[in-house]
Protein backbone atom coordinates (compact mmCIF):
# COMPACT_ATOMS: atom_id res chain seq x y z
CA UNK A 1 0.00 0.00 0.00
CA UNK A 2 1.47 3.29 -1.03
CA UNK A 3 0.52 6.38 0.90
CA UNK A 4 1.53 9.98 0.43
CA UNK A 5 3.18 11.79 3.33
CA UNK A 6 3.81 15.53 3.52
CA UNK A 7 6.61 17.11 5.54
CA UNK A 8 7.18 20.73 6.47
CA UNK A 9 10.69 21.74 5.42
CA UNK A 10 12.36 24.55 7.33
CA UNK A 11 14.99 26.80 5.86
CA UNK A 12 18.30 27.32 7.61
CA UNK A 13 21.09 29.77 6.84
CA UNK A 14 22.58 27.56 4.14
CA UNK A 15 19.78 25.28 2.98
CA UNK A 16 17.26 23.39 5.06
CA UNK A 17 17.50 22.27 8.69
CA UNK A 18 18.75 18.87 9.85
CA UNK A 19 15.24 18.29 11.23
CA UNK A 20 13.90 18.52 7.66
CA UNK A 21 16.13 15.61 6.59
CA UNK A 22 14.98 13.56 9.58
CA UNK A 23 11.36 14.24 8.61
CA UNK A 24 12.05 13.13 5.04
CA UNK A 25 13.52 9.88 6.39
CA UNK A 26 10.46 9.36 8.63
CA UNK A 27 8.12 10.15 5.73
CA UNK A 28 9.99 7.88 3.37
CA UNK A 29 9.60 4.93 5.76
CA UNK A 30 5.92 5.71 6.30
CA UNK A 31 5.19 6.13 2.59
CA UNK A 32 7.11 2.92 1.76
CA UNK A 33 9.67 4.80 -0.31
CA UNK A 34 10.76 8.29 -1.33
CA UNK A 35 8.22 8.30 -4.20
CA UNK A 36 5.48 8.98 -1.67
CA UNK A 37 7.14 11.96 0.02
CA UNK A 38 6.04 15.54 -0.59
CA UNK A 39 7.67 18.52 1.09
CA UNK A 40 6.11 21.94 1.58
CA UNK A 41 8.14 25.11 1.90
CA UNK A 42 6.29 28.41 2.40
CA UNK A 43 8.15 31.23 0.60
CA UNK A 44 7.63 34.93 0.06
CA UNK A 45 8.95 34.53 -3.47
CA UNK A 46 9.76 31.27 -5.25
CA UNK A 47 13.16 32.63 -6.28
CA UNK A 48 14.22 32.32 -2.61
CA UNK A 49 14.04 28.55 -2.99
CA UNK A 50 16.45 28.57 -5.92
CA UNK A 51 19.01 25.88 -5.12
CA UNK A 52 16.88 24.24 -2.44
CA UNK A 53 15.34 21.86 -4.97
CA UNK A 54 18.81 20.38 -5.37
CA UNK A 55 19.07 19.42 -1.71
CA UNK A 56 15.51 18.35 -0.78
CA UNK A 57 15.18 14.66 -1.71
CA UNK A 58 11.37 14.50 -1.99
CA UNK A 59 9.28 13.25 -4.89
CA UNK A 60 7.55 16.59 -4.96
CA UNK A 61 8.54 19.97 -3.54
CA UNK A 62 5.58 22.28 -3.07
CA UNK A 63 6.47 25.95 -2.80
CA UNK A 64 3.53 27.86 -1.33
CA UNK A 65 4.29 31.36 -2.50
CA UNK A 66 2.99 34.71 -1.33
CA UNK A 67 3.89 37.81 0.70
CA UNK A 68 2.20 36.26 3.76
CA UNK A 69 5.17 33.89 3.96
CA UNK A 70 7.98 36.42 3.62
CA UNK A 71 8.38 36.10 7.41
CA UNK A 72 7.09 32.88 9.01
CA UNK A 73 4.12 32.96 11.40
CA UNK A 74 2.09 30.21 13.07
CA UNK A 75 -1.11 30.85 11.17
CA UNK A 76 0.63 31.63 7.86
CA UNK A 77 2.66 28.43 7.94
CA UNK A 78 -0.41 26.40 9.02
CA UNK A 79 -2.34 27.77 6.02
CA UNK A 80 0.53 26.83 3.68
CA UNK A 81 0.73 23.30 5.12
CA UNK A 82 -3.04 22.80 4.77
CA UNK A 83 -2.94 24.06 1.19
CA UNK A 84 -0.08 21.72 0.28
CA UNK A 85 -1.79 18.85 2.09
CA UNK A 86 -4.81 19.26 -0.11
CA UNK A 87 -2.76 19.67 -3.29
CA UNK A 88 -0.69 16.56 -2.57
CA UNK A 89 -3.50 14.41 -1.18
CA UNK A 90 -1.20 13.41 1.69
CA UNK A 91 -2.72 11.17 4.36
CA UNK A 92 -0.18 12.21 6.96
CA UNK A 93 1.56 15.50 7.75
CA UNK A 94 4.90 15.41 9.59
CA UNK A 95 6.24 18.47 11.42
CA UNK A 96 9.29 18.89 13.66
CA UNK A 97 8.73 18.60 17.42
CA UNK A 98 10.26 22.00 18.07
CA UNK A 99 8.91 25.55 18.61
CA UNK A 100 7.83 25.68 14.94
CA UNK A 101 5.92 22.42 15.17
CA UNK A 102 4.38 23.38 18.53
CA UNK A 103 2.97 26.49 16.84
CA UNK A 104 1.84 24.98 13.57
CA UNK A 105 0.77 21.37 14.30
CA UNK A 106 -2.26 22.16 16.50
CA UNK A 107 -3.53 24.80 14.05
CA UNK A 108 -3.28 22.29 11.19
CA UNK A 109 -4.86 19.53 13.31
CA UNK A 110 -7.77 21.74 14.39
CA UNK A 111 -8.63 22.50 10.77
CA UNK A 112 -8.50 18.78 9.97
CA UNK A 113 -10.80 18.14 12.99
CA UNK A 114 -8.29 15.96 14.80
CA UNK A 115 -5.50 16.06 17.36
CA UNK A 116 -1.82 15.81 16.51
CA UNK A 117 0.34 12.96 17.77
CA UNK A 118 3.26 14.86 19.31
CA UNK A 119 6.77 14.07 20.60
CA UNK A 120 6.81 11.02 18.34
CA UNK A 121 9.82 8.73 17.87
CA UNK A 122 8.35 5.98 15.64
CA UNK A 123 5.37 5.56 13.32
CA UNK A 124 3.58 2.65 11.67
CA UNK A 125 0.31 2.01 9.89
CA UNK A 126 -2.24 -0.52 10.98
CA UNK A 127 -5.76 -1.23 9.82
CA UNK A 128 -7.51 1.36 11.96
CA UNK A 129 -5.07 4.21 11.49
CA UNK A 130 -1.61 5.52 12.23
CA UNK A 131 0.18 4.26 15.34
CA UNK A 132 2.61 6.69 16.97
CA UNK A 133 5.17 5.94 19.66
CA UNK A 134 5.62 9.04 21.80
CA UNK A 135 7.04 10.39 25.00
CA UNK A 136 4.72 10.99 28.00
CA UNK A 137 5.09 12.00 31.66
CA UNK A 138 8.01 14.32 30.85
CA UNK A 139 9.95 11.44 29.30
CA UNK A 140 9.34 8.96 32.12
CA UNK A 141 7.16 6.74 29.93
CA UNK A 142 6.78 5.76 26.30
CA UNK A 143 3.21 5.78 25.04
CA UNK A 144 1.63 4.33 21.93
CA UNK A 145 -1.45 6.06 20.54
CA UNK A 146 -3.48 5.48 17.41
CA UNK A 147 -4.80 8.31 15.26
CA UNK A 148 -7.84 6.72 13.66
CA UNK A 149 -8.85 9.61 11.43
CA UNK A 150 -6.83 10.46 8.31
CA UNK A 151 -5.15 12.69 7.43
CA UNK A 152 -3.04 12.40 10.57
CA UNK A 153 -0.83 15.17 11.97
CA UNK A 154 2.44 14.27 13.74
CA UNK A 155 5.36 16.11 15.35
CA UNK A 156 8.58 14.06 15.27
CA UNK A 157 11.26 14.29 17.97
CA UNK A 158 14.69 15.47 16.87
CA UNK A 159 17.20 12.66 16.57
CA UNK A 160 14.58 9.90 16.63
CA UNK A 161 15.52 8.91 13.10
CA UNK A 162 18.68 9.35 11.04
CA UNK A 163 18.75 12.28 8.64
CA UNK A 164 18.33 11.45 4.96
CA UNK A 165 21.18 12.49 2.70
CA UNK A 166 20.57 15.67 0.68
CA UNK A 167 19.52 15.08 -2.92
CA UNK A 168 17.41 16.71 -5.61
CA UNK A 169 13.61 16.92 -5.55
CA UNK A 170 12.06 15.01 -8.45
CA UNK A 171 9.56 17.77 -9.25
CA UNK A 172 8.74 21.27 -8.06
CA UNK A 173 5.32 22.89 -8.02
CA UNK A 174 4.63 26.49 -7.15
CA UNK A 175 1.27 27.04 -5.46
CA UNK A 176 -0.03 30.59 -4.96
CA UNK A 177 -0.69 31.05 -1.25
CA UNK A 178 -4.33 30.92 -0.14
CA UNK A 179 -3.67 33.69 2.40
CA UNK A 180 -2.48 37.28 2.21
CA UNK A 181 -0.68 39.22 4.96
CA UNK A 182 -3.98 40.83 6.04
CA UNK A 183 -5.57 37.43 6.62
CA UNK A 184 -3.06 36.60 9.32
CA UNK A 185 -3.61 37.25 13.01
CA UNK A 186 0.07 37.14 13.89
CA UNK A 187 3.16 38.95 12.65
CA UNK A 188 6.85 38.17 13.17
CA UNK A 189 8.47 41.35 14.46
CA UNK A 190 12.05 40.05 14.72
CA UNK A 191 14.27 37.12 15.61
CA UNK A 192 17.15 37.87 17.92
CA UNK A 193 19.87 36.14 19.83
CA UNK A 194 18.97 35.70 23.48
CA UNK A 195 22.59 35.11 24.45
CA UNK A 196 21.56 31.63 25.60
CA UNK A 197 23.74 29.89 23.00
CA UNK A 198 26.66 30.54 25.36
CA UNK A 199 30.01 29.82 23.71
CA UNK A 200 31.71 28.58 26.88
CA UNK A 201 29.15 25.85 27.34
CA UNK A 202 29.20 24.66 23.75
CA UNK A 203 33.01 24.74 23.48
CA UNK A 204 33.69 22.99 26.81
CA UNK A 205 35.27 19.52 26.94
CA UNK A 206 33.58 18.77 30.23
CA UNK A 207 30.10 19.87 31.32
CA UNK A 208 28.71 19.17 34.78
CA UNK A 209 24.98 19.86 34.72
CA UNK A 210 22.86 20.64 37.77
CA UNK A 211 19.26 19.47 38.11
CA UNK A 212 16.27 20.25 40.29
CA UNK A 213 16.96 17.16 42.41
CA UNK A 214 19.77 19.04 44.13
CA UNK A 215 17.06 20.63 46.23
CA UNK A 216 18.21 24.24 46.25
CA UNK A 217 20.80 26.76 45.09
CA UNK A 218 22.75 26.26 48.31
CA UNK A 219 23.86 22.87 46.93
CA UNK A 220 25.32 24.24 43.70
CA UNK A 221 28.76 24.73 45.23
CA UNK A 222 29.44 21.00 45.21
CA UNK A 223 28.58 20.94 41.51
CA UNK A 224 31.01 23.81 40.90
CA UNK A 225 33.71 21.94 42.82
CA UNK A 226 33.20 18.80 40.75
CA UNK A 227 33.34 20.87 37.56
CA UNK A 228 36.60 22.47 38.75
CA UNK A 229 38.14 19.08 39.60
CA UNK A 230 37.23 17.79 36.13
CA UNK A 231 38.38 20.97 34.38
CA UNK A 232 34.87 21.67 33.14
CA UNK A 233 32.05 24.18 33.28
CA UNK A 234 28.66 24.13 35.02
CA UNK A 235 25.43 23.83 33.03
CA UNK A 236 21.84 23.33 34.15
CA UNK A 237 18.48 21.82 33.36
CA UNK A 238 15.54 24.03 32.53
CA UNK A 239 14.01 23.54 35.99
CA UNK A 240 17.13 24.98 37.60
CA UNK A 241 17.32 28.09 35.42
CA UNK A 242 13.56 28.67 35.67
CA UNK A 243 13.87 28.56 39.44
CA UNK A 244 16.56 31.23 39.21
CA UNK A 245 19.32 29.11 40.79
CA UNK A 246 21.51 29.68 37.72
CA UNK A 247 21.21 32.12 34.78
CA UNK A 248 19.26 31.09 31.66
CA UNK A 249 22.44 31.19 29.56
CA UNK A 250 23.50 27.97 31.27
CA UNK A 251 20.42 25.99 30.29
CA UNK A 252 21.07 22.87 28.23
CA UNK A 253 18.25 21.47 26.10
CA UNK A 254 16.01 22.06 23.14
CA UNK A 255 15.18 25.58 24.30
CA UNK A 256 18.72 26.37 25.43
CA UNK A 257 22.24 25.40 24.48
CA UNK A 258 23.17 22.25 22.59
CA UNK A 259 26.41 20.80 23.93
CA UNK A 260 28.65 17.99 22.72
CA UNK A 261 31.47 17.71 25.27
CA UNK A 262 33.77 14.75 25.71
CA UNK A 263 32.39 14.25 29.22
CA UNK A 264 28.90 15.11 30.44
CA UNK A 265 27.96 14.60 34.09
CA UNK A 266 24.23 14.95 34.86
CA UNK A 267 23.70 15.64 38.57
CA UNK A 268 20.17 15.04 39.88
CA UNK A 269 18.67 15.56 36.42
CA UNK A 270 15.76 13.23 35.59
CA UNK A 271 16.30 13.57 31.85
CA UNK A 272 13.22 15.06 30.21
CA UNK A 273 13.43 14.61 26.45
CA UNK A 274 13.94 18.37 26.01
CA UNK A 275 17.10 18.09 28.08
CA UNK A 276 18.36 14.94 26.35
CA UNK A 277 18.11 16.65 22.97
CA UNK A 278 20.60 19.25 24.18
CA UNK A 279 23.29 16.79 25.36
CA UNK A 280 22.83 13.90 22.96
CA UNK A 281 26.10 14.64 21.17
CA UNK A 282 28.22 14.08 24.29
CA UNK A 283 30.96 11.43 23.98
CA UNK A 284 30.70 9.97 27.50
CA UNK A 285 27.74 10.53 29.81
CA UNK A 286 27.61 9.98 33.57
CA UNK A 287 24.28 10.16 35.41
CA UNK A 288 23.83 10.59 39.15
CA UNK A 289 20.23 10.28 40.35
CA UNK A 290 18.35 8.75 43.24
CA UNK A 291 15.54 7.43 41.03
CA UNK A 292 16.69 4.24 39.26
CA UNK A 293 13.90 4.70 36.71
CA UNK A 294 14.98 8.23 35.73
CA UNK A 295 15.18 8.48 31.92
CA UNK A 296 18.67 10.03 32.18
CA UNK A 297 20.06 6.52 32.87
CA UNK A 298 18.81 5.53 29.44
CA UNK A 299 21.00 8.21 27.89
CA UNK A 300 24.06 7.54 30.08
CA UNK A 301 27.12 5.33 29.68
CA UNK A 302 27.62 4.98 33.41
CA UNK A 303 25.22 5.70 36.26
CA UNK A 304 25.28 5.94 40.02
CA UNK A 305 21.93 5.46 41.76
CA UNK A 306 22.05 7.45 44.97
CA UNK A 307 21.62 10.76 46.72
CA UNK A 308 23.45 13.33 44.58
CA UNK A 309 24.34 15.32 47.68
CA UNK A 310 26.42 12.36 48.89
CA UNK A 311 27.66 11.06 45.55
CA UNK A 312 28.89 14.36 44.05
CA UNK A 313 31.42 15.17 46.83
CA UNK A 314 32.58 11.54 46.72
CA UNK A 315 33.25 11.79 42.98
CA UNK A 316 35.08 15.11 43.43
CA UNK A 317 37.25 13.52 46.09
CA UNK A 318 37.95 10.45 43.97
CA UNK A 319 38.93 12.60 40.98
CA UNK A 320 41.30 14.69 43.11
CA UNK A 321 42.92 11.59 44.58
CA UNK A 322 43.35 9.91 41.22
CA UNK A 323 45.84 12.32 39.71
CA UNK B 1 -12.73 41.67 27.57
CA UNK B 2 -11.58 38.93 29.93
CA UNK B 3 -8.39 36.98 30.58
CA UNK B 4 -8.90 33.21 30.58
CA UNK B 5 -6.56 30.50 31.89
CA UNK B 6 -6.93 26.87 30.81
CA UNK B 7 -5.84 24.53 33.59
CA UNK B 8 -5.53 20.78 34.00
CA UNK B 9 -5.57 18.56 37.05
CA UNK B 10 -2.58 16.19 36.89
CA UNK B 11 -1.09 13.58 39.24
CA UNK B 12 1.48 14.96 41.65
CA UNK B 13 4.81 14.78 39.82
CA UNK B 14 6.59 13.17 42.76
CA UNK B 15 4.23 10.19 42.81
CA UNK B 16 5.55 6.70 42.15
CA UNK B 17 3.91 6.11 38.76
CA UNK B 18 3.23 2.57 37.56
CA UNK B 19 2.02 1.74 34.06
CA UNK B 20 -1.31 -0.13 34.14
CA UNK B 21 -3.18 -1.09 30.98
CA UNK B 22 -3.05 1.78 28.49
CA UNK B 23 -2.30 4.38 31.20
CA UNK B 24 -1.00 4.56 34.76
CA UNK B 25 -2.38 3.02 37.94
CA UNK B 26 -4.48 5.93 39.23
CA UNK B 27 -5.35 4.50 42.64
CA UNK B 28 -3.77 6.32 45.58
CA UNK B 29 -2.40 9.24 43.55
CA UNK B 30 -2.41 12.83 44.75
CA UNK B 31 -3.53 15.46 42.26
CA UNK B 32 -2.86 19.15 41.76
CA UNK B 33 -2.60 21.95 39.20
CA UNK B 34 -0.33 21.18 36.22
CA UNK B 35 2.84 23.17 36.90
CA UNK B 36 2.89 24.88 33.47
CA UNK B 37 -0.70 26.04 34.03
CA UNK B 38 0.25 27.97 37.18
CA UNK B 39 2.22 30.28 34.88
CA UNK B 40 -0.86 30.63 32.66
CA UNK B 41 -2.94 31.63 35.69
CA UNK B 42 -0.31 34.16 36.78
CA UNK B 43 -0.28 35.65 33.26
CA UNK B 44 -4.07 36.08 33.35
CA UNK B 45 -3.95 37.74 36.77
CA UNK B 46 -1.16 40.07 35.65
CA UNK B 47 -3.13 41.09 32.55
CA UNK B 48 -6.09 42.10 34.70
CA UNK B 49 -3.89 43.91 37.21
CA UNK B 50 -2.34 45.90 34.35
CA UNK B 51 -5.84 47.07 33.42
CA UNK B 52 -6.14 45.04 30.21
CA UNK B 53 -8.83 42.60 31.35
CA UNK B 54 -12.09 43.10 33.23
CA UNK B 55 -12.25 39.67 34.76
CA UNK B 56 -10.15 36.51 35.06
CA UNK B 57 -11.70 33.10 34.43
CA UNK B 58 -10.14 29.64 34.90
CA UNK B 59 -11.52 26.74 32.86
CA UNK B 60 -10.81 23.05 33.36
CA UNK B 61 -12.11 19.77 31.94
CA UNK B 62 -12.02 16.79 34.24
CA UNK B 63 -13.81 14.58 36.75
CA UNK B 64 -15.73 15.87 39.77
CA UNK B 65 -12.61 16.16 41.95
CA UNK B 66 -10.87 18.31 39.32
CA UNK B 67 -12.85 21.17 40.86
CA UNK B 68 -9.95 21.34 43.34
CA UNK B 69 -7.67 22.90 40.69
CA UNK B 70 -10.24 25.62 40.06
CA UNK B 71 -10.32 26.32 43.82
CA UNK B 72 -6.52 26.68 43.72
CA UNK B 73 -6.84 29.19 40.87
CA UNK B 74 -9.54 31.14 42.71
CA UNK B 75 -7.32 31.23 45.81
CA UNK B 76 -4.51 32.70 43.67
CA UNK B 77 -6.92 35.51 42.74
CA UNK B 78 -8.88 34.32 39.69
CA UNK B 79 -12.44 35.72 39.74
CA UNK B 80 -14.45 32.67 38.67
CA UNK B 81 -14.20 29.14 37.36
CA UNK B 82 -15.82 26.95 34.72
CA UNK B 83 -15.68 23.18 35.29
CA UNK B 84 -16.42 20.97 32.30
CA UNK B 85 -17.24 17.72 34.02
CA UNK B 86 -16.19 14.53 32.25
CA UNK B 87 -14.63 11.14 33.03
CA UNK B 88 -10.87 11.20 33.50
CA UNK B 89 -10.57 8.58 30.74
CA UNK B 90 -12.08 11.02 28.22
CA UNK B 91 -9.09 13.34 28.70
CA UNK B 92 -7.10 10.84 26.61
CA UNK B 93 -8.08 12.65 23.41
CA UNK B 94 -6.74 16.23 23.19
CA UNK B 95 -9.25 17.00 20.43
CA UNK B 96 -12.21 16.12 22.64
CA UNK B 97 -10.80 18.28 25.45
CA UNK B 98 -9.96 21.19 23.15
CA UNK B 99 -13.40 21.17 21.53
CA UNK B 100 -15.09 21.33 24.93
CA UNK B 101 -12.74 24.10 26.10
CA UNK B 102 -13.26 26.05 22.87
CA UNK B 103 -17.04 25.88 23.33
CA UNK B 104 -16.69 27.23 26.86
CA UNK B 105 -14.16 29.93 25.90
CA UNK B 106 -16.36 31.19 23.05
CA UNK B 107 -18.89 32.40 25.65
CA UNK B 108 -16.39 34.15 27.92
CA UNK B 109 -15.60 37.35 25.96
CA UNK B 110 -11.96 36.31 26.03
CA UNK B 111 -9.28 38.78 24.92
CA UNK B 112 -6.37 36.52 25.78
CA UNK B 113 -6.53 32.83 26.65
CA UNK B 114 -3.46 31.49 28.45
CA UNK B 115 -2.57 27.80 28.53
CA UNK B 116 0.45 25.91 29.83
CA UNK B 117 2.80 24.70 27.08
CA UNK B 118 2.07 21.09 28.00
CA UNK B 119 0.54 18.85 30.66
CA UNK B 120 3.00 16.98 32.83
CA UNK B 121 1.11 13.70 32.42
CA UNK B 122 0.03 13.24 28.80
CA UNK B 123 2.41 15.88 27.42
CA UNK B 124 0.51 16.39 24.16
CA UNK B 125 1.36 20.10 24.26
CA UNK B 126 -1.35 21.22 21.88
CA UNK B 127 -4.64 21.93 23.65
CA UNK B 128 -4.04 25.70 23.58
CA UNK B 129 -3.24 25.59 19.86
CA UNK B 130 -6.24 23.41 19.09
CA UNK B 131 -8.52 25.87 20.92
CA UNK B 132 -7.01 28.72 18.90
CA UNK B 133 -7.45 26.78 15.66
CA UNK B 134 -11.06 25.85 16.45
CA UNK B 135 -11.98 29.45 17.35
CA UNK B 136 -9.89 31.18 14.67
CA UNK B 137 -7.89 33.05 17.33
CA UNK B 138 -4.24 34.05 16.95
CA UNK B 139 -1.78 31.63 18.56
CA UNK B 140 1.76 31.50 19.90
CA UNK B 141 3.41 28.67 21.84
CA UNK B 142 6.48 28.52 24.08
CA UNK B 143 6.02 32.08 25.34
CA UNK B 144 8.78 33.33 27.64
CA UNK B 145 7.78 37.00 27.62
CA UNK B 146 4.47 38.88 27.34
CA UNK B 147 3.97 42.59 26.64
CA UNK B 148 0.67 44.31 26.01
CA UNK B 149 0.87 47.25 23.59
CA UNK B 150 -1.80 49.24 21.73
CA UNK B 151 -4.42 46.54 21.97
CA UNK B 152 -2.05 43.86 20.70
CA UNK B 153 -0.05 41.28 22.52
CA UNK B 154 3.69 41.01 21.93
CA UNK B 155 4.96 37.53 22.71
CA UNK B 156 8.58 36.46 23.05
CA UNK B 157 9.00 32.86 21.95
CA UNK B 158 11.96 30.60 22.52
CA UNK B 159 13.38 29.11 19.35
CA UNK B 160 16.11 26.50 19.16
CA UNK B 161 19.71 27.48 19.53
CA UNK B 162 19.03 30.23 22.05
CA UNK B 163 17.19 32.54 19.65
CA UNK B 164 14.09 34.52 20.56
CA UNK B 165 11.26 35.33 18.14
CA UNK B 166 9.21 38.43 18.86
CA UNK B 167 5.65 37.91 17.58
CA UNK B 168 2.74 40.32 17.59
CA UNK B 169 -0.76 38.84 17.97
CA UNK B 170 -4.12 40.41 17.19
CA UNK B 171 -6.75 39.74 19.81
CA UNK B 172 -8.42 37.51 20.68
CA UNK B 173 -5.41 35.25 21.05
CA UNK B 174 -4.31 32.05 22.74
CA UNK B 175 -0.81 31.90 24.24
CA UNK B 176 0.81 28.69 25.49
CA UNK B 177 3.37 29.70 28.11
CA UNK B 178 6.70 28.18 29.12
CA UNK B 179 7.60 27.78 32.75
CA UNK B 180 9.67 30.82 33.70
CA UNK B 181 7.51 33.31 31.75
CA UNK B 182 6.65 34.87 35.14
CA UNK B 183 6.73 33.97 38.82
CA UNK B 184 3.42 32.39 39.85
CA UNK B 185 2.11 33.78 43.13
CA UNK B 186 1.15 31.63 46.07
CA UNK B 187 -2.36 31.78 47.46
CA UNK B 188 -2.59 33.99 50.52
CA UNK B 189 -4.73 33.04 53.49
CA UNK B 190 -7.02 35.88 52.51
CA UNK B 191 -7.14 34.58 48.96
CA UNK B 192 -8.07 31.13 50.20
CA UNK B 193 -10.87 32.57 52.36
CA UNK B 194 -12.15 34.74 49.50
CA UNK B 195 -12.07 31.82 47.04
CA UNK B 196 -14.88 30.08 48.92
CA UNK B 197 -17.34 32.76 47.87
CA UNK B 198 -16.29 32.82 44.23
CA UNK B 199 -18.55 31.16 41.64
CA UNK B 200 -17.75 27.97 39.75
CA UNK B 201 -20.05 27.04 36.90
CA UNK B 202 -20.37 23.30 36.25
CA UNK B 203 -21.16 21.98 32.78
CA UNK B 204 -21.66 18.25 32.19
CA UNK B 205 -19.99 17.15 28.97
CA UNK B 206 -21.51 14.47 26.75
CA UNK B 207 -19.22 11.47 26.23
CA UNK B 208 -17.14 11.60 23.04
CA UNK B 209 -18.79 9.68 20.22
CA UNK B 210 -16.88 10.19 16.99
CA UNK B 211 -13.34 9.19 18.00
CA UNK B 212 -11.90 12.02 15.92
CA UNK B 213 -8.61 12.48 17.74
CA UNK B 214 -6.26 10.08 19.52
CA UNK B 215 -6.81 6.78 21.33
CA UNK B 216 -4.41 5.33 23.91
CA UNK B 217 -2.88 1.92 23.17
CA UNK B 218 0.00 1.25 25.55
CA UNK B 219 2.19 2.89 28.19
CA UNK B 220 5.57 1.51 29.24
CA UNK B 221 8.92 2.46 30.66
CA UNK B 222 11.48 3.52 28.08
CA UNK B 223 14.14 0.97 27.24
CA UNK B 224 17.44 1.62 28.90
CA UNK B 225 20.38 2.52 26.72
CA UNK B 226 22.23 -0.71 26.09
CA UNK B 227 25.51 0.77 27.33
CA UNK B 228 24.31 2.16 30.68
CA UNK B 229 26.30 0.51 33.45
CA UNK B 230 25.12 1.13 37.03
CA UNK B 231 27.97 1.29 39.55
CA UNK B 232 27.25 -0.41 42.86
CA UNK B 233 28.44 0.11 46.41
CA UNK B 234 28.71 3.08 48.73
CA UNK B 235 29.01 6.58 47.25
CA UNK B 236 32.78 6.38 47.79
CA UNK B 237 33.10 2.93 46.17
CA UNK B 238 30.94 3.95 43.22
CA UNK B 239 32.90 7.20 42.84
CA UNK B 240 36.22 5.34 42.79
CA UNK B 241 34.90 2.92 40.17
CA UNK B 242 33.64 5.87 38.13
CA UNK B 243 36.88 7.83 37.73
CA UNK B 244 38.80 5.37 35.50
CA UNK B 245 35.69 4.88 33.35
CA UNK B 246 35.38 8.65 32.87
CA UNK B 247 39.02 8.92 31.87
CA UNK B 248 38.79 6.09 29.35
CA UNK B 249 35.34 6.94 28.01
CA UNK B 250 35.93 10.65 27.55
CA UNK B 251 39.60 10.29 26.63
CA UNK B 252 40.71 13.31 28.62
CA UNK B 253 42.95 14.14 31.57
CA UNK B 254 41.90 16.17 34.59
CA UNK B 255 43.50 19.32 36.06
CA UNK B 256 44.95 17.42 39.04
CA UNK B 257 46.75 14.91 36.80
CA UNK B 258 50.56 15.01 36.71
CA UNK B 259 51.70 17.00 33.71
Amino acid sequence: MSRRVLILAERSENGVTDASYELIEAASRLAAGPDGVSAVLPVGDASEAEGLREVLPAAELLLVEGPAHAAPTADGTAAAVLHAREASGAECVLLPHDPVGWDVAPLVAARLRTAAATAVSALSWREDGLVARRSAFLGKFVQEVVAPGLPAVVTVERGALPAREPGPAVSVRILPSPVGPNDLRSRLVEVRDSGAGGVDLTAADVVVAAGRGLGGPENLDMVRELAAALGGVVGASRAVTDAGWLPHELQIGSSGATVSPKLYVACAISGAIQHLVGMRGSRFVVAINKDPDAPIFGAADVGIVGDALEVIPAVTEAVRNSG
Amino acid sequence: MNAVALVKQVPDRNSAFRPAGDWIDESSLGYGVNDYDRYAVEAALALKEAGHAAETVAVTAGPADAGQVLRSCLAMGVDRGVHLVTDRAHLADPFFVARALADAVSGLDAGVVFAGLLAEDSGHGQVGGLVAGLLGYAFASAATGLHFRNGRLEVHRELEGGRIAVVELRLPAVVAVQTGVNTPRYASLRGIMASRRKPVERVELAAPTDGAGLRRLTLSRPERGASAEILQGSPQEAAEALVPRMRAGAGISFPGDPA
